[in-house]
């Protein structure tokens, strides 16, 4: 599983990614990038891309549903397009039937779509208000030659019927339709030139819920009758919970979980899904509310922490082996760090901070030296060199800082496999694609990510 | 209980359009109370937007509030009383244009929208137009004003709050908008803030923060809340009471509690019967059949009727009002339902009818078209 390489011989996975990256210019033009300086050579040029996916392996098996979640920004939509083929991949590869569609182009890669359809999350501007929707349905087999006119029309009005419409309504306009109606239009059009694979791009949440749960309900019926094998994309994981087989939790650019749903939402292996997990309200105010809720914004992916990405926000952070601190010593250092960044107090006096932060635990030893020199720093206003100290000699020594993490652990509730982007998995884990001694301060971020799961 | 903050009653708003008039909202009463968070719920075209408007008299034509009272702090924001020609004309004690500007709406009810790009005005720094908010509404100077911003965007979460004071909105994230928007609202230590789906374009953990200092806020200030939302969940999580909003009217009232465990009407019980579980897995997912009748000719009788599982016959005749169906003891939870014993009409007796709901064609079809939002 550490290799990343030519598909598998695996005869029922009928959608292999490999190690899928995808990055954007930050900026584009002549002139992007140059930065002036006052030393020689004067000009130097640094391009940073936007790593909106960076290194992501998965299978989707025939028939089944992957479920991919993940808060906005995360990547998930790119993921979705460059999958398709819709984004030209940056490296990696997609294989779709045995054949890498980032190496195909032109109309080999024309002929390829025609098993590999998409709907889209907002059903208003996904559908032509010009066009009538007999002829929107119909679109997709003119252009892959399907069947004669009359016979194009006759399926177009059976699809019509399929998604629960009246195939009367096949002279109407798109804004006749209401959203949930707009959205069965859409998916009359994926199902019209016969695909094997579609990709939901958050299709249902534009959708009232009581409307969601009829678009839900017709999508399983279709899945059934079609054999179809979805990417369904959401970010509200209730609806992940309903239609997924197996779920992949994503978070700036990759994959940190991968399991069968039930073993994903009974048993999270990862701190970023239980967070997740945690933060979904439960419509019932018996539920007693949410908990332990994730503070900071999702960072940036032109410049993703080392390491785990999702360490800046992690609860759960290690303790970086050269220090012997308890574990509350090193929460309450983590949580001070993290404040000092955010510039969350004003307050600069030592002891009024210590009793704030360190109330229950103060780190000793070199520690201690380190967070007194911190505060001093603070005392002084010097806020940018406590930052340093906080980061460098905390944060970014523990070892999700240092090593890129990538486990496969057993799972506990199916036989399905279980893939957990987190080091406090290191010790269940089954097998491992993290290769520690290659791995030092200065390794590229997001490197050699591979995925257990194939 | 003591005077509510905000009574609101029979409210009318009406949009007189080419193709009819739209009852957008259609006689609906409610109360706010002191340091409560009350929750307005519905799915779109239920009428929820329309009714917050209406009571900051904010409704444009071609709408326009046709009828009922909205009393706040013992103040008329809205009342009519017949003139000596018969004709229907505002109340003397109604608050003018110019006071509404002035005192009531920012200074004593703010209203946070959904989405917070709007907002905010794209070309001024985010600390510019907090600043300029609080300079005019709490009459501070420049300087004083400024402080207060920093400190207001301090208390709600903005990092660094010094230096985003001179960034624009778009570099800041949907969460930190929306938290901006909060911190605006919360400004003047208004008596009441209606928020309208102000989490709904937020991702749930983000929208976890929000809820949750939204509670830490409100019991600093004691502020009383206007929630409007389609998100039952966000309505089990913050909410005291609630309202749910079908068509124009409101269908049901109860202390939230009794809402999730003691429902009295089926629309509210579909409405949590339609939803997606976080917490368990379910098999196959109960929607509500059909799609919500335009509010510009809806059904007779009972609005929900048409999409009702339990409807017969005589819900096709008879307009429920929402009547008390509590014990005595018991908090207030009213229904518009006449399948209660309550309102006597013969529900047992009268025979059930075909819906969309009780085997009906499923999928109704909107002539004009509903909008989704």
């Amino acid at each position: 599983m550490t290799e990343v390489g030519p598909p598998e011989s695996d005869p029922e996975a009928l959608l292999q990614v490999r190690d899928l990256k995808k990055h954007f210019d930050n900026e584009s033009g002549l002139l992007a990038g140059v930065q002036l300086d006052d030393e020689f050579p004067y000009v130097s040029r640094s391009t940073s891309d936007v790593r909106a996916v960076d290194g992501v392996s998965f299978d989707i098996k025939e028939g089944e549903t992957l479920g991919l979640v993940g808060e906005s920004g995360c990547g998930k939509s790119t993921l979705a397009r460059t999958v398709l083929r819709l984004l030209e991949p940056t490296s990696g590869s997609v294989y779709f039937q045995g054949e890498d569609l980032a190496e195909l182009s032109g109309e080999p890669l024309r002929r390829m779509r025609k098993d590999m359809q998409m709907i889209f999350q907002d059903p208003q501007s996904s559908l032509d208000p010009r066009m009538k929707v007999g002829p929107i349905v119909e679109e997709p087999m003119k252009a892959h030659d399907m069947l004669d006119e009359e016979g194009r029309e006759a399926r177009a009005k059976e699809l019509l019927e399929k998604v629960g419409l009246d195939p009367q309504h096949y002279n109407r306009y798109p804004h006749a339709f209401s959203g949930g109606q707009r959205q069965r239009v859409n998916l009359a059009r994926a199902l019209s030139v016969n695909p094997d694979f579609i990709v939901c791009d958050e299709p249902v949440s534009a959708l009232d819920v009581s409307i969601q749960a009829q678009v839900l309900n017709t999508m399983e019926e279709l899945q059934e009758e079609f054999d179809l094998t979805y990417l369904f994309i959401a970010h509200d994981l209730s609806v992940i919970r309903h239609i997924s087989d197996r779920v992949a939790v994503m978070y700036l650019g990759n994959v940190v979980e991968l399991a069968d749903k039930e073993e994903l939402f009974e048993n999270p292996k990862h701190p970023y899904t239980r967070a997740l997990l945690d933060a979904i309200p439960v419509p019932d105010p018996r539920s007693g509310g949410r908990k332990a809720l994730l503070s900071g914004d999702v960072p940036s992916p032109i410049d993703p922490p080392s390491g785990c990405r999702f360490r800046t926000r992690c609860p759960k952070v290690i303790q970086p082996d050269e220090y012997d601190m308890t574990e509350d010593a090193w929460r309450n250092v983590v949580e001070f760090q993290r404040a000092v960044e955010r510039r969350a107090f004003e307050e600069t006096d030592p002891d009024a901070l210590r009793s704030r932060y360190f109330e229950n635990a103060v780190p000793s030893g070199d520690a201690g030296t380190l967070l007194d020199e911190a505060l001093g720093h603070i005392e002084r206003d010097e806020w940018d060199d406590a930052e340093q100290i906080l980061s460098e000699r905390f944060a970014d020594q523990s070892v999700c800082a240092t090593t890129t993490p990538a486990y496969e652990v057993p799972s506990d509730l199916t036989d399905g496999r279980h893939y957990s982007a987190c080091h406090l998995r290191r010790d269940e884990a089954l097998a491992s694609a993290v290769d520690e001694p290659a791995v030092d301060d200065a390794a590229r971020p997001g490197a050699g990510v591979t995925e257990a799961d194939d | 209980m003591s005077e509510p903050l905000l009574s609101v009653r029979d409210l009318k708003t009406q949009f007189f359009t080419e193709d009819g008039t739209v009852r957008a909202v259609d006689g609906i009463s409610f109360d706010v109370h002191e340091g409560e968070i009350v929750g307005l719920v519905g799915e779109s075209g239920a009428g929820k937007s329309v009714a917050t408007s209406s009571i900051l008299r904010l409704v444009d034509s071609p709408g326009e509030i046709v009828g009922g009272e909205i009393e706040f702090k013992g103040e008329t924001i809205f009342g009519l009383e017949e003139g000596d020609d018969g004709e229907l004309r505002p109340r003397d004690e109604m608050l003018t244009e110019e006071e509404m500007r002035k005192r009531i709406r920012g200074r004593e009810i703010a209203i946070i929208f959904q989405d917070p790009m709007e907002s905010l005005n794209p070309v001024f720094t985010v600390g510019g137009q907090l600043r300029e908010f609080i300079e005019i509404n709490r009459d501070l100077g420049a300087e004083e004003a400024k402080e207060e911003a920093i400190d207001m965007l301090r208390e709600v979460g903005i990092p660094a709050p010094e230096s985003r004071y001179d960034e624009y909105p778009h570099q800041f994230s949907g969460g930190m908008r929306q938290r901006v928007l909060i911190a605006m609202a919360l400004a003047c230590q208004p008596d009441l803030i209606i928020a309208d789906e102000p989490t709904t374009a937020l991702d749930v953990t983000v929208e976890g923060e929000i809820l949750e200092m939204v509670t830490e806020l409100q019991d600093k200030y004691d502020t009383s809340f206007i929630w409007v939302t389609h998100d039952m969940s966000v309505v089990a999580e913050i909410c005291d009471r609630v309202n749910v909003m079908y068509l124009g009217e409101i269908i049901e009232q109860a202390e939230v509690d009794d809402l999730f465990h003691d429902t009295k009407h089926p629309y509210t019980s579909a409405l949590l019967d339609s939803m997606p579980r976080p917490d368990r897995t379910v098999d196959e997912l109960r929607p509500i059949q059909g799609v919500m009748p335009e509010a510009i000719d809806p059904p007779a009788g009972c609005r929900f009727h048409s999409r009702c599982p339990e409807a017969r016959e005589v819900c096709r005749e008879v307009h429920p009002e929402p009547r008390e169906l509590s014990d005595e003891g018991e908090a207030p939870h009213t229904a518009a339902c006449v399948k209660h014993d309550a309102f006597g009409v013969g529900y047992d007796e009268s025979p059930p009818i075909e819906t969309e709901a009780t085997g009906g064609f499923s999928a109704g079809f909107t002539e004009t078209g509903g909008e989704a939002e």
